[in-house]
């Protein structure tokens, strides 16, 4: 489609000289602590943003200092996966640069918070000597490639999970701008950056990929501008069904934004078809994307402008092949299994409940302490799930004593446990204090939340049932409310609007049921709800069908 | 002192002698008196001294902050207009050695300290007071510069008057003691300096006409405001406090930026309370001291110092309660806790033998003209130090942080009319490391409000960017609009090895020294240690590294620029 007026950001983007901008400058600046405003947006593509601490903006203005600015650097962390000596080093830099609290994404990564600027660079430079790096982790382009978490699950987990390294791989920007901003080198002298999937435009908007292995449907693959699902016959990886146009995020109040599931539009098999077809995907979206209205760039808006059968037509003629049906799948669950786990060949791995993906220590249990310890012994790696959880992996049977005793010296086995089914399915969002979408709380509030929702769910004899509860403080959907079975969206400080009526799979999507509910009103809903569910449900009839069926579907 | 017999001899000898050749014989002796004094080999110079208008005068100052340099200069400069001979000489260049030359000395000289004479005019203090040898003729008067507030008023100018006095010397004018609002005094004293030449034209100091004698110095304005705001500019986990306080006057404030504010602060309630108790006596009975005639209880809370007593008067302690006390600086309350007096009634003689409570003296951070007449503010650092084990806190900038807004609050204005502004057009480059920050920020304040064309360059430094850079906000304003041209940073503790001010001077050496060249004003502001002593040396790097100086040029390239007012500190 023809965009009659640019957004800024797509100025910012093209003018940017291979995403370098004035960046440079920017830190070189010493009289502030943030970013000139292009250079805001430019270093999103660089795998931070720029954030302050929003609970201090007003004691800070009184003492006329500027606010507290900080970045997040968020890694690329293809699938999920470090070494021990990378989580030792990265421990490391969280203490010396950030506030210490390492924080487990949704989407398989790491983030650290509360980095000054003057950090940046050596933050950066040490990631580097333990090769890692932030690359496009975050703005527009293919954003980190997340993959089925559970090696133990499957055979061919190994060779699924090397197509998130491939895939992350060929959709990196070409720009070097990365290097010598952060790292140093020496520009280019000739510089031939020709970047023939991103140009000078990069996307009209981030772009996510996911690979999800049947049936465990663990990363959510239908919240994805491209959802790859792993066709396995007799152990053997045949190829991927690829579903297109999922995506989340909506805008309070803006009738044209609606979160979307994705849509199977085929299968392929080999490798190489399957990396064409992706990067072709993508191709579409950069050319055929909104670049006017940020709010309507997505993928899955493009889809529904052009209609399915435009869009794989478009596909085919641009792979040079079109794809295959379908192949039949079967997703069963969406979790983590927590505790000990033994694979195919006997290696162990231990799942620990990290609440919301925040490691660090508190009085209850000393995650981040037991990690170091863990990770010196250089016995176990490290798998974070896109439910904010690590999986120590590849533990050897002679080691698993080792760990075990390290897990209960610090607590991890009891906390694991010993928390309720639905703390370990709720997901929140990281809100305050640094999202500056937030409208609300989230990681900070759900917990006390739950405690208070547990009692109810003991009443009705519920504890057992695995209901997902997922908060978002904005209706960007960053903990994927909408693909739970109770969704608590932020529209105000202590007042969120409820969702119910999605699966528990990730096949279908939550509906709202009540608006602006304080912390009281949610719990007398969720009481009432429960009590109805309790005495009416069908035997094994999940919390989410059953209010589909009985508030939901009736309702429309 | 003359033997009947030789006294009758000399009148014979001048019997038939003129008035003025009398005048001429009374100089020769007096040369001769000196020259036969073995300590000192010099002719007597009879020739110089014939008429009022080649009359050596000497017009010496010693001076802190540069008040008395320019009461001094402005002196000399209407003097040589009336065709007096004035050579005018700061302490620090004087050679102690012509003092036995002079034949007319005006010592214009402030107190600093507790008492003190100011550094500069030190070994001449010193000297003076070591000197053994009498100065019969020597002529002189001093002007005392000080602040009545302080416990010592103008006692530098009193120790060199009665020194002077008692080693023979003429004192042809009393003693004028000026407060801080010092120019009606200077003037009507040096008046009379003049005066007294006009009348006497020949140099027999029997002859001084008779001048009425100097009348008390006028006692300076005491304002009496309110705490406006009084905010902590220092972020959580800052090492450091540093208190915006903004007063309101009640009224228009006679002030400009760069002056100072005086204040004398209270001592803690719970202290006095603490000593009353201890001493037993009635904190409402009346007492009368050199000063002031209050209740014991005011008398600690408002006037006298009870905390951190000098040796003096911990001595004097000792003396009057009988005990044996080591000698180290107490406060008044450890005192009577350990030393207790022998019974209540000494309470009396204690308190005479405390000294009034010292006032502290503050930059003010605003500009009549940008920020309005009717308010003063400050920029104040708690200062923080241990007592065994004990934090404690510094009198008056403790007693300041604490102030709730809608206190009043009692202060005076310390003018300092050297450390000003230049013209418009002219650059200026101004340095002030912590609180040193405070007269800068009167003055971007003002070259902002009346629209100076002159380019601004600031130099600012303290221990951490997130927590420690005051009015950073203001700065940034001031920066992005134009005004602040450079703003040069140093945060000292944001990385392994410290960076001050003095390194960012250095690191910029060359376009600092092009403003330097261009006429630019550079300007000092904040603690001497360590900071005012190292920018200072900075400075003089600049200045020999980038004009290819010796150190010695370089030197007397910054005393050039002090000369012409380019180059100003207001360290502390
Ligand atoms: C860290 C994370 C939440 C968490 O607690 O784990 C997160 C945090 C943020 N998300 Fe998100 N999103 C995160 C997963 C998601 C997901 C879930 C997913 O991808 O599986 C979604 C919904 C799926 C989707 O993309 O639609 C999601 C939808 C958004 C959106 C809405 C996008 C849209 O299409 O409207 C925004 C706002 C935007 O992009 O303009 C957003 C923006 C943000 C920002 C960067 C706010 C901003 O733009 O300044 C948040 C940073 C907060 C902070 O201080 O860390 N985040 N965000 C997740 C990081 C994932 C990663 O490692 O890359
Ligand atoms: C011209 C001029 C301008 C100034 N401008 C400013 C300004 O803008 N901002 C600012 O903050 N300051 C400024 N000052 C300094 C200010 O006047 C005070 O000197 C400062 O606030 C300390 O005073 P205080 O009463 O708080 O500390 P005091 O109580 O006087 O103590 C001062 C020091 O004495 C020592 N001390 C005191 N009591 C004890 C004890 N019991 N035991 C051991 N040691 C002790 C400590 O080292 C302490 O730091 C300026 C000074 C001058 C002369
Ligand atoms: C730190 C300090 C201590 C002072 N102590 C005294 C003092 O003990 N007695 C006094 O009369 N004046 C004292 N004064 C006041 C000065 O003498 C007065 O400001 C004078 O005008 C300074 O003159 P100058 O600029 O020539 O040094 C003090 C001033 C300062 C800054
Ligand atoms: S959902 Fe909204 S509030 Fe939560 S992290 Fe994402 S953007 Fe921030």
């Amino acid at each position: 489609m023809k965009n009659e007026k640019l957004s800024s950001v797509e100025r910012i983007k093209m003018d940017s000289d291979g995403l370098r901008g004035t960046l440079k400058e920017s830190l070189n600046d010493e009289i502030t602590g943030a970013l000139q405003p292009d250079d805001q947006s430019l270093i999103k593509l660089h795998g931070m943003y720029q954030q302050d601490d929003r609970d201090r903006r007003e004691e800070r203005s009184n003492k006329k200092l500027e606010w507290l600015y900080s970045y997040m650097v968020r890694l690329r962390l293809p699938g999920g996966f470090l070494t021990p000596e990378q989580w030792i080093g990265l421990r490391h830099i969280a203490g010396e640069h950030s506030t210490g609290t390492i924080k487990i994404t949704t989407r398989q990564t790491i983030q650290l918070h509360g980095i000054l600027k003057s950090h940046l660079k050596p933050v950066l430079k040490s990631f580097n000597t333990m090769h890692l790096d932030s690359i496009a982790a975050c703005g527009d382009v293919n954003r980190n490639v997340i993959c089925s978490a559970h090696p133990m699950q499957s055979a061919i987990h190994e060779e699924v999970f090397r197509y998130a390294e491939k895939i992350s791989l060929m959709t990196l920007p070409k720009t070097r701008a990365y290097y010598e901003i952060w790292l140093d080198e020496e520009p280019l002298i000739d510089k031939k950056e020709d970047d023939p999937l991103y140009q000078d435009r990069y996307l009209p908007r981030k772009f996510k990929i996911a690979i999800a292995i049947p049936p465990n449907n663990d990363i959510d693959v239908f919240t994805n501008d491209i959802g790859l699902i792993a066709i396995i016959e007799n152990n053997q990886l045949l190829g991927f069904n690829i579903a297109v146009g999922g995506g989340l995020g909506t805008t309070h109040g803006n009738e044209n934004t609606y979160p979307r599931l994705g849509t199977i539009i085929g299968f392929v098999d080999t490798e190489e078809k399957t990396l064409k077809a992706i990067y072709e995907i993508i191709s579409i979206q950069r050319d055929l994307g909104d670049r006017s209205d940020r709010k309507l760039a997505r993928l899955k808006y493009t889809l529904d402008r052009i209609g399915i059968e435009t869009f794989k037509k478009e596909l085919a003629s641009r792979c040079g092949f079109s794809l295959e049906h379908a192949k039949p799948y079967h997703f069963t669950e969406r979790k983590d299994y927590y505790g000990w786990t033994q694979n195919h060949i006997g290696k162990w791995y231990y799942t620990v409940f990290v609440e919301n993906g925040l490691v660090r220590d508190t009085e209850r249990v000393s995650i981040k302490s037991a990690f170091l310890d863990i990770a010196q012994t250089g016995k176990a790696n490290f798998r974070f799930t896109g439910n904010q959880n690590v999986i120590l992996s590849e533990i050897a049977e002679e080691d698993k004593p080792a760990i075990e005793k390290i897990l209960v010296h610090h607590g991890l086995i009891d906390h694991t446990n010993t928390s309720s089914a639905m703390r370990k399915n709720a997901m929140a969002c990281v809100a305050f204090n640094t999202c500056p979408l937030a409208m609300a709380e989230a990681q900070r509030y759900l917990p006390s939340l739950i405690s208070k929702i547990e009692p109810i769910l003991e009443k009705y004899r519920l504890q057992p049932e695995e209901i997902t509860i997922r908060m978002t403080c904005c209706p960007n959907g960053s903990a994927r409310h909408y693909a739970a079975e109770i969704g608590l969206i932020g529209t105000a400080y202590g007042q969120y609007n409820l969702y119910i009526g999605g699966d528990n799979l990730g096949e279908r999507l939550n509906t709202i049921y009540k608006v602006n509910l304080n912390e009281s009103q949610i719990l007398e809903t969720l009481d009432a709800l429960f009590e109805t569910y309790h005495t009416e449900k069908n035997n094994h009839e999940t919390f989410g069908d059953f209010s589909n069926r009985k508030w939901i579907k009736t309702n429309s | 002192m003359l033997a009947d017999n030789k006294l009758k001899r000399f009148h014979q000898l001048i019997d038939d002698f003129s008035y003025e050749e009398l005048i001429w014989i009374n100089g020769y002796l007096a040369g001769l008196a000196v020259n036969s004094n073995p300590l000192i080999g010099v002719k007597p110079n009879g020739s110089e001294n014939k008429s009022a208008s080649t009359k050596k005068i000497s017009l010496v100052y010693g001076t802190e902050t540069g008040n008395s340099k320019r009461v001094a200069l402005q002196f000399a400069g209407i003097a040589r207009k009336q065709g007096l001979n004035v050579k005018v000489t700061a302490l620090d260049q004087y050679k102690l050695d012509d003092l036995k030359n002079e034949n007319y000395l005006f010592i214009v000289i402030s107190t600093q300290g507790d008492g003190e004479p100011p550094p500069q005019a030190k070994l001449f203090y010193d000297h003076l007071h070591q000197l053994s040898l009498p100065l019969p003729n020597l002529n002189y008067s001093v002007l005392a510069l000080g602040d009545s507030s302080y416990p010592q008023f103008c006692k530098t100018g009193e120790d060199v008057d009665s020194r002077l006095d008692a080693m023979g010397s003429k004192r042809i004018l009393p003693l004028q003691k000026c407060d801080v609002d010092y120019d009606q005094d200077a003037q009507q004293w040096f008046e009379q300096v003049l005066k007294f030449f006009q009348q006497q034209t020949g140099y027999d100091v029997e002859t001084i006409p008779k001048v009425e004698t100097t009348h008390q110095p006028r006692t300076k304005k005491f304002y009496e405001g309110n705490i406006k705001t009084n905010i902590n500019l220092n972020d959580r986990g800052s090492n450091k406090q540093t208190y915006h306080i903004e007063i309101d006057g009640n009224g228009v404030v006679e002030y400009e930026a760069g002056d100072a504010l005086g204040i004398i602060p209270l001592n803690k309630k719970i202290l006095v309370d603490f000593i009353i108790s201890l001493t037993g006596c009635d904190g409402n009975q009346i007492i009368e001291t050199q000063r002031v005639e209050a209740t014991i209880e005011q008398l600690l809370t408002r006037h006298l110092n009870i905390c951190y007593l000098n040796a003096a008067v911990v001595k004097k302690y000792a003396i009057i309660t009988g005990h044996q006390i080591p000698d180290n600086r107490y406060d008044l309350v450890d005192l009577v806790h350990e030393y207790p007096l022998r019974d209540a009634s000494q309470i009396t003689e204690v308190l005479n033998i405390l000294s009034p409570i010292a006032p502290r003296l503050y930059s003010i951070s605003s500009s009549p003209m940008a920020h309005g007449p009717e308010v003063v503010h400050l920029t104040v650092s708690r200062h923080s130090f241990r007592v065994k084990e004990e934090q404690r806190y510094g009198l008056c900038s403790g007693f300041l942080g604490e102030l709730p807004v809608g206190t009043p609050i009692h202060f005076y204005i310390r003018r300092n009319r050297s450390f000003k502004l230049p013209l418009l057009d002219k650059d200026v480059i101004m340095i002030g490391p912590g609180t040193g920050i405070a007269p800068f920020r009167a003055f971007l304040a003002e070259r902002e409000a009346t629209g100076a064309t002159g380019r601004n360059w600031l130099f600012f430094g303290d221990q951490h960017f997130t927590t420690d850079f005051l009015y950073q906000v203001e700065f940034q304003n001031l920066h992005s609009t134009g005004v602040l041209n450079k703003l040069s940073l140093a945060f000292s503790r944001d990385q392994a090895d410290k960076i001050y001010v003095q390194h960012r001077i250095l690191e910029q050496a060359t376009e600092l020294f092009q403003w330097m060249k261009g006429g630019g004003h550079v300007y000092i502001c904040g603690t001497k240690y360590p900071n005012g002593k190292d920018i200072e040396n900075a400075i003089l790097q600049v200045i020999e590294q980038e004009g290819h100086l010796s150190q010695e040029e370089a030197k007397n390239h910054l005393k050039q620029m002090e000369q012409e007012n380019r180059y100003m500190k207001d360290v502390y």
